[in-house]
C-alpha cells in the first residue's frame, strides 16, 4: 500500500507544481485523517511564533498554540492509530485537546506565552465551557486571566457530563489581531456514555479511528468515522505588518513604554482561506508531514458506502463561509456542543433531556455554514440510494462476476442479510467480503447504459457521450462506477481517457466529491485558483482500505 | 464530420481498448462526435405502454407526454427494456413519474444591469423550452414536446434570432429542442430513443443567447430526468477553450458522475454535447451551476435554479395526506391507499422514515438522513387533498400558477398541508462584479481577491428592472394579458425592463401578485373586513453570490419559512419547526423555501428588499439592488 500512497501524493502535488513540486519529494506519508490531537487530563501549551506554508511559496509569519518542550504533556496522541504524531510548540490550529466528559470532570491548561515581547500577553478562553477563576491572576485581562511574554497561566476547565461535542478554544488578548495571527485550536469532549447500537455496523477488521462511538451521549449520534475541520482566512497585509514591527521592537522589554505593537486589522481583506490552517491542495497531504512543520492537521476525508461520517466543523476566522458537502446532505447534530433534539416525541413521558436518547432536531443542509466562534458537529453518509442505476455497474449480463445483493431491512446488503463483511489484514490488504457491502439493493443490476459496455449490460436510459469529446478529471475513475471490479468491468483495465486517474487509481477508483466554501472566491489561494477552502472526499470501495495512519 | 466520426471513432476505440470494442453491440450512437440530444419517450423505469416483458403494468400509461397520480408504489417486474435488450426479471417499486428532458446551451451572452451598464457573461442558454422560459416558465419538457424540432412563428416570422431561416419552420414545435433530428430509418438507432441533432441549429440559437439566471429546471418526484448540455462555446472569448458542466446542487446521494466537478468526473468540450441523467431526488428547492473553476464562472454568471414536486401534488383528491405518507401498507399487504394499512412512501424504504432506533413492529432505521418524517401525530380533522374550485385569477397556469380542478400544491411531502401554496415564485439571489466582468471580456485574467459585487441581482435583475415595466402589472410568470402587457405570445413585454427595452437574456421579472381574497376557500379562516382567504407563493429562493453572505427582508407581510437547503424545516419527531419571519439570510450555495400568505392583507404594493441598505445599489446608482415587488390585490 505504502507505495501506491507516495504515487498519490507526488500527484496531489501536481496540481500546483511550482508551488509544490519540491515538497513532494519530501512526502512519505498519505493523507487520510481522523480528528488527531492530544489527550489526557492536563496540558501545557504554548504561545509563540512560526512561519505558515502556504501553496504559493509564501511563509506568513503567524502565531499559535503549541506544546510546551518541557512538557510532561501530551501524555498521548489520540487517536492510537494514527502514527508519527508530533506536537510542535508552535501550530496552526493549536493542538486539538481530547478530553472526555464525566461527572465533576476538569481538565487544565497551563499556557506558557512564548509570543515576541512587542505582542504582549496573551491567553485562552474556552467558549461554552465552564472556567474557574483563576486563583491569584497577576495579569487580569478583559475576558480572561492573562500570561505575560514569558509567563504563564492555568485554566481549570469544567466538562460535565452534557459537554460532549466540538468545541473552540482562542486567545482572549486583543482578539482581532490574536486570532488573526493564528491563535486557536478545537477542544474535542468525548461522551461518557457508550451504545450497544454504535458498534453493530463496524465490518469486522477495520482499524478504528474514532475518538469515541458517538458524538453526544444519544444513541443516534454513531459514527464510524470522524475529521475536524476548521475554517479560517489571513490577510496577509496584518501578517507582514505584525511582523515587522516585532523585528523592530526585537529588544524591547515587555511592558515598557513602546513595547507594543500597533497594527492595523481594518480594513480586512483576506486572500488566503484555510482549513485546518492549509490550503488546498496542501491540506490533501498527511496529518503531520514533515514539510509543514508548523501545519500538522490535514483535511481529507475518505469513507466507505454506509459510513456514518462525523463532521466536526468550527468557524475560527472572521468571516463565515458557506461549507459545501458535495454528495449527500448532513444532519446537524449540535451547535457548541449542546444537542439538537426534538422536544417531546412522547409528551407521556415528559420533557426530553440531552441524555435520554431524544429523536434528533437538527437540519439536514448541503450547505453548512461555518461562523465565526461557532462549532457544530453533523453526520454525513453516502450511500447511492435513490440513484435509479447500479453504481456498481452490476447488470445481470455480468454472469458469473455479478454478486448477490440480498437487501436487509433497510434495503441495504449487509451482514443483516448475508453479506461478509469486508475483513483487512494488518497491513491494510482487503481480505474478505462482499466488494458491494452496502449496496443499495433496489438499483441493483439496474443498467444505466443503452449499450452493452464490456461486462455491463445494456438497457438503461443512457446513451453516454463519446468519450473524445470530453475531458476528464485527476479523480475521474474514468467510468460512472464504483471500485475496481466495476471499472474493470465497464471499460476494462485502460478505463477511456485518461489512462489512469491519477488521485483517484485502481485499485481504489472511488467516486470523489468536492466539499468546498460556496462563496467560490475562497477556493482561491492568493488568486490562485484552485486553492483555498477545498477538500476531496472519496467514496472508496471496501476493497479499499482506508487507512487513516498513514 | 459527423459521418467522418461514425468511421473513425469505432477505429480509435478499438485501438485503445480492444478487449471492451469485441463485447460491445455496434457503437452506432457513439457516432456524431459532436452536438446530440437523447429524451427516450420509454425506459425500464418508465416503460409506459411499452410492453417490458416481466409482471404488472407501468403506473403511468404515458410517462412522454403526462404525469399520473400518485397511489403508493406498485411493485413491478422488466425482463426486457423498451429498446430490446432482454434480461432476468429487474424489480421496480414504481411509484409513477414521467420523462423530462431539457437542453441548455453553454456559452457567453451579454445582460444589461438596471442602470445601462452591458454586462458580459458566461452563461447558460436555452436550447428547449424556449416559449416557456420567455414567459418565465421552467424550459422543461415531456418527450412529446421536446422531441420535435424548435420552430416559434410568432418570433421573427419563424427565424432564428440570428435572422437566420429555420428549416423546421412552419411546423416543430416552440418548446421543442432546438434542431432535433428523428434518428433517420436504417441508422441502427433503436426507435424509442431519439439521437441526433442539427448542429448548425445549435449554433444558429445557441451562439450568445446565454440568460441570467440560467434555464429554469422542474419536474417531479419519481420523474426521470434526462439534461443534454452543449457547448457551443464562447464567441467572444475565442482564446478560452473553456469546458462546462452542470452540478445538481444538493443532489442527495449523488454520483460523482453526473455532479459536476470537472475534476471528480468528465467535462464537456467546445462544440459537443452530452446528457447528464437523474432520478429525480427528494422533492425541494435546488439550483444548478457550472462547477469549472467556479470563482470565475458563476461569478461571470453561469448560475441556474431548479425545484422538485412533491408526490403529494399527485395524491388523488379527497385523500388523507397523512396516510398518503405514513400508511403501513406493503407489498404483501395491505389496504386502501389513503388509508392507515394502505400503500404510503413509508412503503417504499427509498422515500421511508425512520428515524428512531428500532424497536419491535418497526424493525427499521435508524437512517440519520432519511427523506422526511412524517408528522408527529395524525391531523385532527384529517387534512384531505383538494383541488382548486376556481383558476388563479391573474391566469397563471398550472403547474406554476392553478386552473381550476388542479390538485392543491405543496413545497414537500409534509402529511399535513402545512406546506400548501398556490403560486411558484423561484427566486436567485446573485451578485455581479463589473470589473471581473469586463477584465474577463477583455481577455485578461480576472483577480479573484479583489473581487467586489456592485450589482445586487434578484434573478438576474437589479430593482427596477425587477418589476418589468414600469407601472405595469408585469407578472412573475409574465403570464398576464393586459393593457400594458397585451402580447402573452410575444417575449418582448415580458422581458421588458424599466426603460421597456426588450431584455430577452434576463426573462425572469420579479413582481410578486397576490389576491387577499381569491385563493382557494376554505383553507384559512376569512379575516374580517375580508371575502376570502389570500393566495400563497413559495418563495423559493436560492443564493449562488460568489462572494459574501445576502438577507432579503419583506415589509408588511411576513414571511414562513418552510424548508432550507431543500428539506422540509422538522424535527425528527415529526414536530414542524418551521420559522415565521420578516427577513432570511443565505449563503452562496444555499436555498430555502418561504411562504407568504395574503390572507388579510390589505391591498397594496409591498417591498422584498434587502436590509443590507449598501446591497441596494446598481454600482453607483444608490437606489435599486436587490428589491422586488409584492403587489396584493383584492
Amino acid at each position: 500500500m505504502s507505495h501506491l500512497n507516495t504515487r498519490k501524493r507526488s500527484s496531489v502535488s501536481r496540481l500546483l507544481p511550482v508551488a509544490v513540486a519540491v515538497l513532494a519529494l519530501l512526502l512519505a506519508a498519505s493523507a487520510h485523517a481522523a480528528a488527531p490531537g492530544i489527550k489526557g487530563i492536563s496540558f501545557n501549551l504554548n504561545a509563540g511564533a512560526a512561519f505558515n506554508s502556504q501553496p504559493d511559496g509564501e511563509l506568513i509569519y503567524s502565531w499559535g498554540y503549541g506544546c510546551t518542550n518541557a512538557s510532561p504533556s501530551p501524555a498521548t496522541f489520540a487517536p492510537s492509530t494514527v502514527v508519527g504524531a508530533v506536537c510542535p510548540t508552535v501550530q496552526f490550529p493549536g493542538p486539538t485537546l481530547i478530553v472526555t466528559e464525566g461527572t465533576n470532570a476538569t481538565f487544565t491548561v497551563t499556557l506558557t506565552n512564548s509570543l515576541p515581547a512587542a505582542a504582549g500577553n496573551t491567553s485562552i478562553v474556552f467558549p461554552g465551557l465552564t472556567v474557574d477563576p483563576v486563583a491569584s491572576c497577576a495579569h487580569p485581562g478583559l475576558l480572561t486571566c492573562e500570561a505575560a511574554p514569558g509567563g504563564t497561566v492555568t485554566y481549570t476547565v469544567h466538562i460535565p457530563v452534557g459537554s460532549a461535542g466540538t468545541h473552540a478554544y482562542y486567545s482572549g488578548t486583543q482578539q482581532d489581531l490574536q486570532l488573526e495571527m493564528g491563535l486557536f485550536g478545537a477542544v474535542i469532549v468525548l461522551p461518557s456514555q457508550t451504545y450497544g447500537n454504535c458498534t453493530t455496523s463496524y465490518a469486522t477488521g477495520r482499524i478504528d479511528f474514532r475518538l469515541a462511538q458517538s458524538a453526544y451521549d444519544n444513541n443516534l449520534t454513531c459514527y464510524d468515522r470522524e475529521y475536524l475541520t476548521q475554517w479560517s482566512e489571513m490577510d496577509p497585509r496584518i501578517h507582514r505588518q505584525a511582523e515587522a514591527q516585532v523585528r523592530a521592537n526585537a529588544s524591547c522589554t515587555a511592558g515598557a513604554v513602546g513595547c507594543s505593537l500597533n497594527v492595523a486589522t481594518e480594513p480586512y481583506h483576506p486572500n488566503y482561506f484555510l482549513i485546518n490552517g492549509r490550503s488546498m491542495p496542501d491540506d490533501m497531504d498527511a496529518n503531520y508531514a514533515p514539510n509543514y512543520p508548523n501545519q500538522p492537521y490535514n483535511g481529507n476525508p475518505h469513507m466507505h458506502p454506509g459510513e456514518l461520517v462525523l463532521v466536526r466543523v468550527i468557524g475560527q476566522g472572521h468571516w463565515q463561509h458557506p461549507f459545501h458537502e458535495h454528495g449527500n446532505h448532513v444532519r446537524i447534530l449540535g451547535r457548541d456542543g449542546n444537542l439538537l433534539f426534538a422536544q417531546a416525541n412522547n409528551p407521556a413521558t415528559g420533557p426530553n433531556t440531552a441524555t435520554s436518547s431524544p429523536l434528533l432536531a437538527g437540519r439536514m443542509e448541503f450547505n453548512t455554514d461555518t461562523t465565526p466562534g461557532q462549532a457544530f458537529d453533523g453526520i454525513f453518509y453516502w450511500s447511492g440510494k435513490g440513484l435509479g442505476w447500479d453504481i456498481f455497474g452490476h447488470t445481470t449480463a455480468n454472469g458469473a462476476t455479478n454478486p448477490p445483493c440480498n437487501p436487509d431491512v433497510n434495503g441495504y446488503y449487509t451482514t443483516a442479510s448475508g453479506a461478509s463483511a469486508p475483513t483487512y489484514d494488518g497491513a491494510g490488504n482487503f481480505t474478505g467480503g462482499a466488494p458491494n457491502y452496502y449496496e443499495w439493493c433496489q438499483d441493483h443490476n439496474v443498467p444505466l447504459e443503452s449499450n452493452p459496455i464490456g461486462l455491463v449490460g445494456g438497457g438503461g436510459p443512457m446513451t453516454l457521450f463519446d468519450p473524445l469529446i470530453a475531458t476528464n478529471g485527476l479523480w475521474f475513475n474514468g467510468t460512472p462506477y464504483l471500485g475496481p471490479d466495476a471499472v474493470l468491468r465497464s471499460r476494462g483495465p485502460s478505463p477511456l481517457p485518461p489512462g489512469s486517474a491519477s488521485q483517484n487509481p485502481t485499485p481504489e477508483s472511488g467516486i470523489a466529491f468536492m466539499w468546498h466554501s460556496h462563496n467560490e472566491r475562497e477556493i482561491t489561494t492568493n488568486d490562485v485558483f484552485p486553492g483555498g477552502m477545498l477538500m476531496m472526499m472519496l467514496v472508496d470501495p471496501y476493497v479499499w482500505h482506508i487507512d487513516e495512519s498513514l | 464530420m459527423k459521418r467522418l466520426n461514425q468511421i473513425l471513432l469505432p477505429t480509435l476505440l478499438i485501438c485503445l481498448v480492444p478487449a471492451v470494442v469485441s463485447a460491445q453491440t455496434p457503437p452506432v450512437e457513439q457516432g456524431g462526435g459532436s452536438f446530440r440530444v437523447q429524451c427516450p419517450t420509454a425506459t425500464i423505469r418508465h416503460p409506459g405502454a411499452t410492453a417490458t416483458g416481466g409482471s404488472g403494468t407501468a403506473v403511468n400509461a404515458t410517462p412522454q407526454s403526462s404525469e399520473a397520480a400518485y397511489t403508493g408504489p406498485a411493485s413491478r417486474t422488466a425482463t426486457r427494456s423498451p429498446d430490446g435488450h432482454t434480461f432476468p426479471a429487474l424489480t421496480f417499486l414504481d411509484s409513477g413519474g414521467a420523462i423530462k428532458c431539457q437542453q441548455i446551451s453553454g456559452g457567453d451572452g451579454y445582460m444589461t444591469e438596471a442602470d445601462g451598464n452591458q454586462t458580459y457573461m458566461f452563461s447558460f442558454g436555452p436550447l428547449s423550452g424556449l416559449n416557456a422560459i420567455q414567459k418565465g416558465q421552467p424550459g422543461t419538457q415531456f418527450p412529446a414536446v421536446f422531441n420535435n424540432p424548435y420552430c416559434d412563428m410568432s418570433i421573427n416570422g419563424g427565424n432564428y434570432n440570428n435572422s437566420q431561416p429555420n428549416p423546421y419552420c412552419p411546423g416543430g414545435d416552440p418548446n421543442g429542442a432546438v434542431g432535433f433530428l428523428a434518428p433517420p430509418a436504417g441508422s441502427g438507432f433503436p426507435a424509442n430513443l431519439s439521437v441526433g441533432i442539427d448542429a448548425s441549429a445549435i449554433m444558429n440559437t445557441g451562439i450568445m443567447n446565454g440568460s441570467i439566471p440560467a434555464p429554469l429546471m422542474a419536474f417531479d418526484e419519481d420523474d426521470e430526468f434526462l439534461l443534454t448540455l452543449s457547448n457551443v462555446g464562447m464567441i467572444m472569448r475565442p482564446d478560452l477553450f473553456e469546458q462546462h458542466t452542470v452540478h445538481f446542487h444538493g443532489y442527495p446521494n449523488a454520483s460523482s458522475f453526473y455532479d459536476g466537478v470537472p475534476d471528480a468526473t468528465w467535462a464537456i468540450n467546445i462544440g459537443g454535447s452530452a446528457t447528464y441523467y437523474y432520478l429525480a431526488p427528494d422533492a425541494g428547492t435546488y439550483f444548478w451551476h457550472c462547477h469549472i473553476t467556479p470563482p470565475e464562472h458563476l461569478q461571470m454568471g453561469m448560475v441556474g435554479w431548479l425545484y422538485v414536486r412533491p408526490r403529494q401534488n399527485r395524491v388523488p383528491a379527497g385523500t388523507d395526506l397523512y396516510y398518503a405518507m405514513a400508511g403501513a401498507g406493503t407489498q404483501a399487504s395491505h389496504g386502501v391507499f389513503g388509508t392507515a394499512t394502505g400503500l404510503s412512501q413509508q412503503s417504499d424504504l427509498r422515500t421511508a422514515c425512520f428515524p428512531g432506533l428500532p424497536t419491535t413492529g418497526t424493525p427499521q432505521g435508524p437512517d440519520i438522513l432519511c427523506s422526511a418524517p412524517k408528522p408527529a401525530t395524525h391531523p385532527t380533522p384529517a387534512v384531505l387533498q383538494g383541488t382548486y374550485a376556481s383558476s388563479d385569477p391573474s391566469g397563471r397556469p398550472g403547474p406554476q400558477g392553478y386552473v381550476v380542478g388542479d390538485n392543491y400544491k405543496y413545497a414537500y411531502n409534509d402529511g399535513d398541508g402545512s406546506t400548501r401554496y398556490d403560486i411558484d415564485v423561484p427566486i436567485q439571489i446573485h451578485g455581479f462584479d463589473p470589473n471581473f466582468h469586463f477584465v474577463g471580456m477583455t481577455f485578461n485574467p480576472e483577480g479573484f481577491s479583489d473581487m467586489k459585487d456592485k450589482y445586487f441581482l434578484l434573478n438576474g435583475r437589479s430593482y427596477p428592472d425587477t418589476v418589468g415595466v414600469a407601472g405595469g402589472p408585469a407578472d412573475v410568470l409574465g403570464q398576464l394579458a393586459t393593457a400594458s402587457n397585451p402580447d402573452p405570445a410575444s417575449h418582448a413585454q415580458f422581458t421588458a425592463a424599466s426603460d421597456t427595452q426588450s431584455r430577452p437574456s434576463q426573462p425572469a421579472p420579479l413582481l410578486i401578485t397576490l389576491s387577499n381574497s381569491a385563493g382557494p376557500s376554505g383553507t384559512c379562516v376569512v379575516p374580517t373586513g375580508f371575502t376570502g382567504c389570500g393566495q400563497r407563493a413559495l418563495l423559493r429562493i436560492c443564493d449562488l453570490d460568489v462572494q459574501e453572505y445576502q438577507t432579503l427582508s419583506t415589509i408588511g407581510i411576513p414571511m414562513t419559512m418552510v424548508g432550507f437547503n431543500a428539506k422540509i424545516l422538522r424535527d425528527e419527531a415529526g414536530n414542524n419547526l418551521y420559522i415565521k419571519t420578516n427577513s432570511i439570510t443565505l449563503g452562496g450555495g444555499e436555498s430555502l423555501d418561504a411562504i407568504i400568505d395574503a390572507t388579510g392583507v390589505p391591498a397594496g404594493t409591498y417591498f422584498l428588499y434587502t436590509p443590507q441598505l449598501d446591497h441596494l445599489s446598481n454600482d453607483a446608482e444608490n437606489f435599486g439592488g436587490l428589491m422586488a415587488e409584492i403587489v396584493v390585490t383584492n
